[in-house]
């Protein structure tokens, strides 16, 4: 008989079980999305203090909250290590659908920022790989959403039935991204003006703004300017303004021998942090369709397209209205 | 358990994942793994980045340790582990496997103190009898003067910086002079070039604590070099350089002569600068004090430090930490070990 020792950190639950052919011999869990590092430990010395033959370790690999999810893992390999016995990971969203035989189901695990990892089946059949949905596109399915973690029994079957993964399930690539070396951001003087017509114009061919739409915006209250500077010259500049419960990003603009550097991704975190220091719930831009540079950073970001509008950058330009909840 | 106890610690508070294994103060194997250079493109140590690197690297690090130091995890007596201070993410990682090998074997783990671990290499030389020093420990994350009579029941801290750690100082300069990351050891190679004199920048922080300000100093270089562009660079390096060298060594040295304590002990990632150790050489020999540094290789943040401090820990008969022991990412430098 095998006894599997069945470590899961994948969602804000805690669990540990120890699981055999015959059944579930223990489980523990807690509920509590900080503590994961603190309880762990304590769950599975309270289940060696009954029992403390295991011949194989069954990880949930994710995908979920990283820093808990790497305690179940970090934790899981170095048991089996010691204990000189193998381990197994398993598709935390995997076991969970173990529990669900409706004909259409998506299971969902709470990614934070108002995400979640999830994954759709039809007929038992994983109809898409795991991905990430907002919150607001994930409202819009109208088949059963099932956010119950998965079961220790759940986990063990899939670890037993040879369903397994050796590397963690992240999705979510990590939130870094280069210092654009030798760019300088600061908020922009009056002195800036006119070289930012300089670029604006140069860039905007069609419709740029004029000088005086920049005084006017630089006279103008509730708003935040920037400009990224390379040896006394300005290179890019970017606004964002208050306007109600949400922030508006007015523009974002960098030299085209000066992108793929940084710069943008630097100034629209900035705005990020000074929208989320005014208290708003989100925050909106209006997009060029078919901007192929800037789409994508802003998708990364966060922002998801919620609207059209047509000819708002002239005749036959529309524009993309993308949100961004800035969440908790 | 014997007074040599066999302990392995693991260290993962910032982009090392490190694992040691000592014999009673005997260094039987270092083994670290560095996602340093996956973090140098971003100028600076990305959190989750790190994390990621710790968790993949652990296995192997852990394996190879064992490998060097010819042992079994199953003859370990303890386990040690940085508990803080550090990246929250990054310490799980290491405090996780620690906790899951503890169990495994069913041996007492110690959460440590990154920051006594630093001191601590000092017990690997085992010709030195463990007396009590001053401890100047810099590094990335802390410049401090520390009074060290036990490390592993407490120490007192004397002095901190109030603003920037020395290390962040030199990254933060490095970066001014478009040098590589980490800044530290890139200052001190280009220094080497340059003339100590050619600038004097402010020292900061004249009183007559313990404690250091490096954003003078820093805002000075910054200035200086907006105003003079034709600035030699390896100058500006080494005259930075030899400003902090000068802070750190001044206030040392005179916590030394106050306490009555003739050993200085200098430890943490800065303590490789070879400009602070040769003047801390010369400054010593001036003052009569002996002079402990450990070899470069112990002053960066590795695992031995920790299996040090958790064999000191043992031996002293310090209690275990309690199963769960909770990671924090700041905490008071006296207190070595975690209950
Ligand atoms: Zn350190």
């Amino acid at each position: 008989m095998t006894k599997v020792l069945v470590i899961d950190t994948s969602t804000d639950r805690t669990s540990a079980g120890l699981v055999s052919e015959d059944g579930v011999l223990a489980n523990h869990f807690h509920d509590d999305p900080l503590a994961h590092g603190e309880v762990l430990p304590k769950l599975v010395a309270q289940i060696l203090a009954a029992e403390s033959t295991v011949d194989l370790v069954a990880i949930a690999m994710g995908p979920g909250p990283f820093t808990g999810l790497r305690v179940g893992i970090a934790f899981g390999e170095a048991f089996a290590l010691a204990r000189e016995i193998p381990w197994v990971g398993v598709s935390s969203l995997g076991a969970m659908a173990q529990a669900h035989n409706d004909p259409d189901f998506i299971v969902a695990i709470d990614a934070r920022r108002r995400e979640f990892f999830c994954e759709h089946y039809r007929e038992s059949e994983l109809v898409a790989p795991a991905r990430t949905l907002q919150r607001e596109e994930l409202s819009e399915f109208t088949i059963p959403i099932y956010y119950e973690p998965p079961t220790v029994s759940a986990i063990a079957a899939l670890a037993l039935a040879g369903q397994t993964t050796t590397e963690p399930i992240y999705i979510r690539k990590p939130d870094a991204y280069p210092a654009p070396k030798g760019i300088t951001f600061r908020p922009w003087t009056q002195m800036d003006l006119v070289p930012i017509y300089a670029l604006e114009k140069s860039i905007y061919l069609d419709d740029p703004w004029s000088l005086e739409q920049f005084k006017e915006e630089y006279a103008g209250k509730s708003r935040q300017y920037l400009v990224a500077e390379f040896e006394g010259v300005v290179v890019g500049y970017a606004g964002v303004m208050l306007a109600g419960d949400v922030t508006d990003i007015l523009t974002l603009t960098v030299a085209p021998e000066f992108r793929r550097r940084g710069i943008a991704r630097e100034f629209l975190k900035r705005m990020v942090d000074w929208s989320r220091n005014q208290k708003v719930d989100a925050m909106m831009l209006e997009m060029r369709v078919g901007n192929a540079e800037a789409e994508p950073l802003y998708l990364e970001s966060g922002f998801r397209k919620i609207a059209e509008r047509a000819n708002y950058y002239g005749p036959g330009l529309t524009a993309i209205v993308m949100r961004k909840e800035l969440g908790k | 358990m014997s007074s040599q106890p066999l302990v392995l610690g693991i260290e993962t508070s910032c982009d090392e994942t490190a694992v040691g294994i000592v014999r009673g103060r005997t260094l039987l194997a270092n083994v670290i793994s560095s996602s340093v250079e996956e973090h140098a493109r971003f100028g600076g140590v990305v959190p989750e980045i790190a994390s990621r690197a710790h968790l993949e690297a652990m296995p192997f690090v852990i394996k190879q340790a064992l490998r060097e130091a010819k042992v079994a995890l199953r003859d370990i007596d303890a386990i040690g582990v940085t508990a803080g201070p550090g990246l929250i993410g990054a310490l799980l990682v290491g405090t996780s496997a620690a906790e899951g090998l503890a169990l495994a074997l069913d041996k007492p783990i110690y959460g440590v103190n990154h920051l006594s671990a630093h001191l601590a290499v000092d017990a690997l030389d085992e010709s030195r009898s463990l007396q009590p020093a001053i401890g100047l420990l810099v590094s990335g994350g802390h410049s401090s003067i520390i009074e060290v009579t036990d490390l592993a029941k407490g120490v007192s801290v004397l002095g901190a910086t109030i603003d920037d750690a020395a290390g962040e100082a030199f990254d933060k300069i490095a970066r001014l002079l478009e040098l590589d990351f980490p800044g530290g050891p890139a200052i001190d190679r280009l220094a080497k070039s340059g003339d100590p004199e050619a600038i004097d920048f402010p020292r900061g922080l004249q009183s007559s604590d313990y404690n250091f300000s490096f954003s003078g100093l820093k805002t000075a270089v910054s200035r200086y070099l907006k105003q003079v562009p034709s600035a030699v660079k390896a100058d500006v390096a080494a005259s930075f350089q030899e400003a902090v060298v000068d802070v750190l060594l001044t206030k040392a040295i005179r916590a030394c002569t106050e306490k009555g304590i003739d050993s200085l002990l200098i430890a943490g990632g800065v303590a490789a600068n070879s400009r602070l150790r040769a003047e801390a050489q010369r400054r010593c020999h001036l003052a009569k004090i002996e002079l402990r540094t450990p070899p470069a290789a112990l002053c960066t943040d590795n695992g031995a430090m920790v299996a040090a401090l958790t064999s000191l820990a043992v031996s002293g008969g310090v209690s275990p930490s309690t199963i769960g022991f909770s990671t924090l990412s700041t905490v008071p430098l006296d207190q070595p070990t975690w209950s």
